[in-house]
């Protein structure tokens, strides 16, 4: 851990309280350069209230969230968010809710149409510019979510579930998506789920978390060439050693 | 690029003011017309007079104006210019204290004791203390703004209620300040909340002016108008004035409508 929390691009040392509830207890994770990092955890563990600390717009009760050496703060390091929910603003096209996180960082109006034409084609939804969040399926809005993400060329890239609400054919099509994207794009990705395959399949590193208080459990480098197979022995060997690493904690099955 | 973006919005969207519902209109006229006629030829009094007595009246105001020389358009002008000052006020008012209460519920509930009453005390109630502090056009734009400010405050404030906490988030993660947060999520998401207040708020105005009118303390406007024509036993020029404040009122809620569907366009088609 301490040596690759030197040079990291994320590095994470606190304990976090909810009122008398104890959240997270001496949480120590660091993420490298242009990672890849899965979190996983049980149900009501706090993943999201993690990725809010890591974005900067919820503080620690104690210890620090870096980013680069400094204290995370949306105002000074670019960061990109795709929410769990519905996070397309309605009254905003696609082309509008695209290019909002480039508007909030008053980029120069060519670069920002530059961007989103760009990151439109990447996500498929070239055509779709004029369409507003009503007129789009799901898996669009969520397209769209992901489109304005990586608008912005943020270093780091926060994903909360980003595809639960998604059926099974579309959220393995967004997460191959999302790979080609991170592996032209290059920038460090943290990714929160709850689901173990999509953990292993994503993840230069897998991080299992347990329930509250909230610990790391398991931290696992995830060496399998890319594209991965999730019907391979070798996947499958790992998910399994993950899921028993998750149930250890749980005494029980999760799902 | 070429970007292809067909009409998918639903026909009913589109034609809200179509031809279609024009000529559904038109029939309705004509039907309420009818049965206006048939009544007053049944009843056979001078006291239900038909249709096209109330035109004749009509025609009589705008060319000759009334008994003491006002035209019907001055009418028609003082109690819309009246419920407009009013109205301005109501909305210049109430939008910004609607957003300060949704934005501070603290201050919204620890001073509510003292405004909420002010709510259920009808415009009309304020009439005696209107003539007493006011003349002329403060005394009845007081009174609309009285009448129109609450149904816009509270419009407002309830809007504010609405803002999702993760579009707030959204402006949030890409380091937008709280004035961003105010101008492009609040706002825009409290805005079809203002709106709808407004019409209400401009329903209110005319409930108002005409009472306001008719208390007196002008010669001019459309309820003077009728108080005076009421005193003459004048049936049908009566009517015209309650047919006026109808096609007047409408009229404004109408272009608020039109309004309100441009601005809207994404809600609009998802509600109906």
């Amino acid at each position: 851990m301490t040596a690759a929390a030197a040079g990291a691009k994320v590095r994470v040392d606190i304990s976090h309280r909810y009122g008398e509830l104890l959240v997270y207890e001496k949480l120590d994770l660091a993420v490298r350069e242009n990672e890849f990092v899965c979190i996983c955890g049980p149900s009501g563990c706090g993943k999201t209230t993690l990725l809010d600390l890591f974005a900067g717009i919820m503080k620690p009760s104690t210890g620090e969230v870096l980013i680069d050496g400094t204290p995370a703060d949306p105002k000074k390091h670019n960061i990109s968010f795709v929410f769990q929910e519905a996070s397309m603003l309605p009254w905003l096209n696609v082309r509008d809710n695209v290019a909002t996180g480039l508007r909030i960082k008053k980029r120069p109006g060519a670069e920002v149409a530059r961007k989103v034409e760009e990151t439109l084609a990447l996500v498929g939804l070239t055509g779709f510019e004029g369409y507003y969040a009503h007129q789009l399926s799901g898996g669009m809005k969520q397209r769209v979510a992901i489109a304005r993400a990586f608008a912005t060329d943020a270093d780091l890239i926060l994903m909360d579930e980003p595809f639960v609400s998604l059926d099974q054919p579309t959220r393995e099509k967004m997460q191959r998506e999302v790979l080609d994207i991170w592996a032209r794009r290059r920038r460090t990705v943290v990714f929160v789920t709850h689901n173990l395959e999509e953990a292993v399949f994503l993840g230069d590193r897998v991080v299992i978390l347990s329930g509250k208080p909230t610990r790391i459990v398991a931290d696992l480098e995830v060496n399998l060439p890319r594209p991965r197979d999730p019907v391979s022995e070798e996947f499958t060997r790992l998910r399994a050693h993950c899921a028993q690493m998750l149930h250890a904690i749980h005494g029980g099955p999760d799902e | 690029m070429a970007s292809v973006t067909p009409d998918i919005r639903p026909a009913r969207a589109r034609s809200l003011g179509g031809l279609r519902s024009v000529a559904n209109n038109a029939v309705t006229i004509v039907v309420f017309l009818g049965a206006w006629q048939v009544a007053a030829m049944l009843v056979n009094s001078p006291f239900f007079p038909p249709p096209h007595r109330i035109v004749d009246a009509f025609v009589r105001l705008a060319r000759n104006g009334d008994t003491m020389g006002n035209t019907l358009w001055q009418h028609c002008w003082a109690s819309l210019y009246r419920v407009l000052v009013g109205f301005a006020a109501g909305v210049v008012l109430g939008v910004p204290l609607g957003l300060l209460m949704g934005l501070m519920p603290r201050l919204y509930a620890s001073t509510r004791s003292v405004l909420e009453p002010f709510r259920f005390i009808p415009p009309i109630a304020w009439i005696p203390l209107a003539i007493i502090f006011f003349s002329g056009l403060t005394r009845f734009a007081f009174l609309i703004f009285i009448g129109s400010f609450f149904p816009v405050f509270t419009a407002t404030l309830v809007g504010v209620a609405r803002v999702e906490p993760i579009h707030r988030k959204v402006a949030l993660v890409y380091g937008a300040r709280k004035r961003y947060v105010l101008t492009h999520i609040v706002l825009p998401t409290v805005m079809p909340d203002i709106m709808g207040g407004m019409r209400v708020g401009l329903g209110a105005a005319w409930l108002t002016i005409v009472a306001a009118e008719l208390s007196g303390g002008t010669s001019v406007g459309l309820g003077r108008m009728m108080v005076n024509y009421a005193e003459l036993l004048a049936i049908p020029e009566i009517v015209v004035g309650m047919i006026l404040i109808g096609a007047l009122g409408f009229a404004m809620n109408e272009i608020l409508l039109v309004v309100e569907r441009r601005l809207f366009r994404w809600r609009w088609q998802v509600t109906l």
